[in-house]
């Protein structure tokens, strides 16, 4: 990954062989202890080292959006799945009764009709890809319970990895803020020191 | 939210452990705004449902309900509506509340943050909402 690079080259003496990384991979950022020491071992300029620094947020904000858009994609999914979920739990409750279930449905944008359905034990699952299947009730719960589950725990997995990638937008951009204000002192100082 | 630390005046060093505390603030800071957003269109949740429960209080109890599961209504009796709607009720209300639970342990976690943070660095950090 091009992201571990800006960890893996910083010239520090703390900075281990073995890159740190969360459960998915995504590379854990540097912390700078002390700037001073950080920039003598760098034979970069300061500008170079606020320039990577840089480089590196906007990698880790190129990331974010990619999670975000997994987000976004995940939270309409899963209450598409938990719906159609309550149909087959209905149906189940219903699958006893000679009763027919009356309802009215969909068929297009405000246009709605009526039908009568027959008790039923099998139901037509649309897998995607233009492809459906037939279950029966109980399969078609197990089914979408699982993927109900599965796509939860990617959302999960998801927001951990938004948190986590927060975190190490937060450290470089304090990293930048340190190295650009004792640039700034450094500078001041070395002002006062050749007027003198 | 601007968490840049400005040590020009300041001039307080940050540790390994101040940026641990920092991140840990940004991050609970984002988490509560996300459950403000989950807690406030839940609570909207629970007002419908409870209009809906008064509404059904009026209607004849042989009346059917068209009453919507998944993308389409299906007709059934006043007392299953109402069955329906209170289960769906009372997860609402579970939710409502372990979402409040979580609030107030990160406005716990958050004040404790807060208190550390500046009383290291002042006026050199901003951790209010803007």
């Amino acid at each position: 990954m091009s992201e571990t690079r800006q960890a893996t080259d910083k010239p520090n003496s703390s900075a281990e062989a073995v890159l740190e990384t969360n459960p998915r991979g995504i590379p854990k950022v540097q912390f700078v202890e002390n700037v001073e020491e950080f920039i003598s071992k760098s034979s970069a300029p300061v500008e170079v080292t606020l320039g990577k620094f840089q480089e590196t947020v906007a990698k880790y904000k190129f990331m974010e959006i990619n999670f975000l858009n997994r987000k976004k994609g995940l939270e309409l999914k899963i209450p598409e799945i938990s719906k159609t979920l309550t149909v087959v739990e209905y149906l189940v409750s219903k699958q006893d009764s000679d009763e027919p279930i009356e309802t009215t449905f969909e068929l297009n944008d405000t246009l709605w009709a009526n039908a009568t359905i027959k008790s039923t034990k099998t139901v037509n699952l649309w897998l995607g890809a233009n492809v459906m299947l037939e279950y029966t009730l109980q399969e078609a719960k197990e089914l979408l319970e699982n993927k109900l589950d599965t796509n939860q725990n990617a959302l999960k997995n998801v927001l951990e990895d938004l948190e986590f990638l927060r975190e190490q937008v937060t450290t470089m951009e304090v990293n930048i803020a340190r190295v650009y204000n004792w640039d700034v002192k450094r500078r001041r100082t070395l002002k006062t020191t050749s007027t003198v | 939210m601007r968490m840049l630390n400005q040590d020009e005046e300041a001039d307080v060093e940050v540790t390994w452990e101040d940026q641990q505390k920092i991140n840990s603030f940004s991050k609970l800071n984002a988490k509560y705004s996300d459950f403000e957003l989950n807690y406030e269109s839940k609570k909207q949740e629970k007002e419908y449902l409870d209009d809906l429960t008064e509404e059904l209080e009026l209607a004849d109890e042989d009346d059917r309900i068209k009453y919507k599961i998944g993308e389409a209504f299906i007709s059934i009796s006043v007392e299953q509506a109402q069955q329906r709607i209170e289960k769906d009720k009372e997860i609402l209300i579970q939710e409502l509340e372990q979402i409040q639970n979580e609030m107030n342990s990160i406005n716990e976690q958050m004040s404790q943050l807060k208190v550390h943070l500046y009383g290291k660095f002042g006026k050199a950090i901003n951790l209010e909402k803007e």
